[in-house]
């Protein structure tokens, strides 16, 4: 190993919060332009309304930047935080932390959850959330030391590029023997050349004894970190018990916690096996649905699906607990031990890889034409080293293996590159070149909505019909899932607030297999309801597996069993029993009402978040190509014959296409109403007068900007 | 003789995942079946033979993401 230097150039001494039912009370602002430190209050109003979580994130990242504040401005801000809850080792999922930013792909506020131990360790050591801004020219990194009750600012240089062994290296240098008091943040060489930077987070596995980490991937946000020439952020705490969270009541608080455990201890086994096998089972699932996107999200299903699917995955996966926070009892955070990567700076060496999980599958292989299980866990190990995010990544290079196929870019413009489909050589090596910034990784590094533009601009490529199969929304990469029959599914990527990620809502085996919500206020209603529900585990520090991925056995028997309302019940109780503050299922619902519409107003405010921007691209909706609509005629020509009354006889599949196409985005339009409709906005998607006044959000800036959005409209 | 959820059942040769779930009132809800270790969808429920002494699990799934 190379020698480094960490020297500190700043030291801020402090008097640790007592953590009072789940809050500190306290959020820590870290300007690194001039090495400034200083804590802050939180209020009641602040907890009252945002509650904690992504929820701070945001009425901070709002104090901090302005309408015209770009990525890469010294402005901007990364705000981590956990949650009341977070940091809770009794009840299964509660280590998350939510990140956010001004996106450097979006342009406008991003949000990515993720586990790891650094929220809770943040908070414990006295801060209910961090706030960074600035900018440096040398590279530094910033330790909160709870145990100590400092915060430090070193300068550093020599400390090794790569995640992997940055992670490593930094909790070695801070743990003074006991490296499970350390959780590290950092990113990667990618993160400094292309736009889908990521951020990992450690949790020191004991077992193993190794730092492992899990992204915060979504977005861009490792690339700002990066590029304010952050090495790390590292977080120092002790032992962590119930009461370190000093829950309002503990008993009840163990109580809930347990029953919840011990369900999943009982019923995962029989469900869905994520303890052995995390989320691999997806795979086949979404394949046998027709869901796995493949080749860019042409079609949902390839005869090679077994090949990267759960049973390759449960022999490949090391055994023992993998829990990314401690006690959970879901624990899907699998690895591969003594992986030997065949390419890159790693090449014949032995590393463990963290994942991969679904998302990772499906977007680094299946959506390339990739079915070799060993590149995609080498495409993992990279992505993860060089801080990019998988998703993007995958999106991005199925994207330009399509525009490759069609011609639209040639081997003149890829540098020689073959980027067909499936040539697994070719994947790897454009993730190479991305970490490097350079060659025609460096353009797929910029991701899919400004490859448009330069293939456009550049290479003459024709930009309608990149429009129709570039995989983004709000200028994020689709997640990995297709969408053309759920349309529901389709509000999930285009309404939600930071872009084309499914977290907000996953309603596509609800509305296509299971066929709960045939009409369009079903639709509008669960449109509603998941992304608020989903956006209150965000608020809290949660995981949202624990709810929904392993379910009560009676659960199909409830009146909506969609909703898992037991599990929802659960969480009333949590939350009651952490911060002593009474709730019910539907008082959840309005604190996340909040700071959704709170966020959607952020996206106003960077000059977004109207109804043209809640646009999709029509692969999401449809067949682009004949070759897609012949590959499933029968599905497509009984829609147009008995839902649309059309005759096809002397029709040519162009014209099949043309005329489907009409009716699947009229009814994308009629999504929008009705959900809009639903969520108290206006046919502009914009949020209300009354909205924000119900939702205690209408504060004289919210007003001010809505005033004048809204004037916008009527004049 | 399989076991359903935990629950004996009786098994015959040929029986398939679309037998078993005739039998039952709430089978719809149902979109994937594991049989021991492997997961099977609803697409295939009528061609999958389940082999005797097997473990089968009922699966809603309505999770994911």
């Amino acid at each position: 190993m190379t020698e480094y230097k960490i020297e500190a150039i700043k030291t801020f001494d402090y008097e640790k919060s007592v953590i009072d039912k789940g809050y500190a009370n306290k959020t820590l602002l870290v300007d690194i332009s001039n090495s400034d430190i200083s804590i802050h209050p939180v209020t009641e109003k602040m907890k009252e309304v945002f509650i904690g979580g992504k929820g701070f994130d945001l009425w901070l990242l709002w104090n901090a930047v302005k309408g015209t504040t770009k990525w890469s401005d010294p402005e901007n801000a990364i705000c981590i935080a956990s949650g009341p809850m977070g940091g809770t080792p009794v009840y299964p999922g509660s280590g998350k932390s939510i990140v956010t930013t001004i996106s450097p792909l979006t342009g406008t506020v991003i949000d990515s959850n993720v586990g790891g131990y650094f929220g809770p360790y943040l908070k414990f050591a006295g801060f209910d959330a961090l706030q960074i801004r600035g900018k440096t020219k040398t590279d530094i990194v910033i330790l909160i030391d709870g145990i100590d009750e400092k915060i430090q600012i070193f300068e550093t240089s020599g400390l090794p590029d790569d995640s992997y062994a940055l992670s490593s290296t930094l909790t070695e240098h801070f743990a003074q023997g006991k490296p499970r008091n350390i959780s590290v943040v950092s990113t990667g060489p990618g993160a400094k050349h292309a736009l889908m930077g990521c951020l990992n987070f450690t949790w020191y596995d004991l077992k193993r004894k190794r730092a492992r980490y899990k992204q915060a991937g979504r977005g861009g946000i490792g690339s700002v970190f990066a590029d304010k020439c952050i090495k790390a952020v590292v977080a120092r705490w002790d032992r962590v018990s119930v009461k370190t969270n000093n829950p309002s009541d503990g008993i009840a608080l163990k109580e809930v916690g347990k029953k919840h455990s011990r369900e999943i201890v009982d019923l995962d086994p029989k469900q869905n096996e994520m303890a052995k096998i995390g989320t691999t089972h997806l795979v086949t699932i979404m394949n046998d649905f027709d869901l796995l996107p493949t080749n860019n999200f042409q079609y949902g299903q390839h005869p090679e699906a077994d090949n990267v699917g759960q049973e390759v995955y449960r022999r490949i996966f090391d055994t023992g607990y993998d829990g990314c926070w401690m006690g959970c009892t879901v624990a899907c955070s699998h690895g591969v031990k003594d992986f030997v990567p065949l390419t890159g700076p790693y090449r014949g060496e032995k590393v463990f890889v963290d994942g991969p999980e679904y998302e990772t599958i499906a977007g680094c292989g299946s959506n390339l034409g990739v079915f070799d299980p060993h590149t995609i866990i080498e495409m993992n190990f990279y992505c993860d080293a060089y801080g990019l995010d998988t998703i993007s990544v995958g999106t991005s290079i199925a994207f330009a293996m399509e525009c490759f196929s069609m011609d639209l870019i040639n081997e003149t413009h890829t540098g020689g590159i073959n980027l067909s489909f499936g040539n697994r050589a070719a994947a790897l090596e454009i993730v190479h070149q991305m970490a490097q910034g350079e060659g025609f990784g460096h353009i797929v590094g910029r991701g899919v909505r400004e490859m448009k533009s330069i293939f456009a601009r550049d290479y003459k490529a024709d930009l309608n019909i990149m429009q129709d199969i570039g995989m983004e929304a709000k200028g994020l990469e689709f997640s990995e899932y297709m969408t053309k029959e759920s349309l529901a599914q389709q509000g999930g990527y285009g309404l939600a607030l930071k872009g084309a990620q499914h977290d907000e809502a996953w309603l596509i085996f609800l509305d296509m297999v299971h066929n709960f919500m045939p009409s369009f206020e079903q639709k509008a209603e669960a449109l509603h309801w998941f992304p608020m529900f989903r956006t209150w585990f965000g608020l809290c520090g949660l995981c949202k597996l624990p709810w929904n991925d392993i379910i009560p056995e009676d659960n199909k028997d409830t009146q909506e069993p969609a909703k898992v309302m037991k599990h929802v019940e659960w969480y009333t109780q949590y939350y009651t029993a952490v911060t002593g503050r009474h709730t019910t299922p539907d008082g959840l619902i309005r604190m996340s009402e909040a700071v959704y519409n709170f966020q959607r107003i952020f996206n106003l405010k960077m000059g977004f978040g109207t109804r043209e921007h809640d646009n999709i691209p029509y692969r999401a909706m449809g067949p682009v190509k004949p070759v897609e609509y012949e590959s499933r005629p029968e599905r497509y020509d009984k829609e147009l014959v008995e839902k649309h009354h059309v005759d096809i006889t002397d029709m040519s599949t162009e014209e099949k296409i043309r005329t489907l196409r009409k009716f699947r985005e009229t009814q994308y339009e009629q999504l929008k109403d009705a959900v809009y409709k639903r969520r108290g906005w206006t046919s502009n998607g914009i949020p209300t007068i009354d909205t924000v006044t119900r939702l205690g959000i209408d504060f004289p800036e919210v007003l001010e900007l809505l005033n004048a959005k809204l004037g916008d409209d009527q004049g | 003789m399989i076991r359903v959820n935990g629950k004996r059942q009786f098994w015959y040769e040929g029986m398939t995942i679309k037998d078993l779930l005739e039998d039952l009132e709430d089978s719809h809800h149902y979109a994937v079946i594991r049989i021991n270790d492997k997961h099977v969808s609803r697409p295939y429920f009528e061609k999958t033979l389940i082999p005797d002494n097997s473990e089968v699990f009922l699966i809603s799934l309505i999770a994911g993401g």
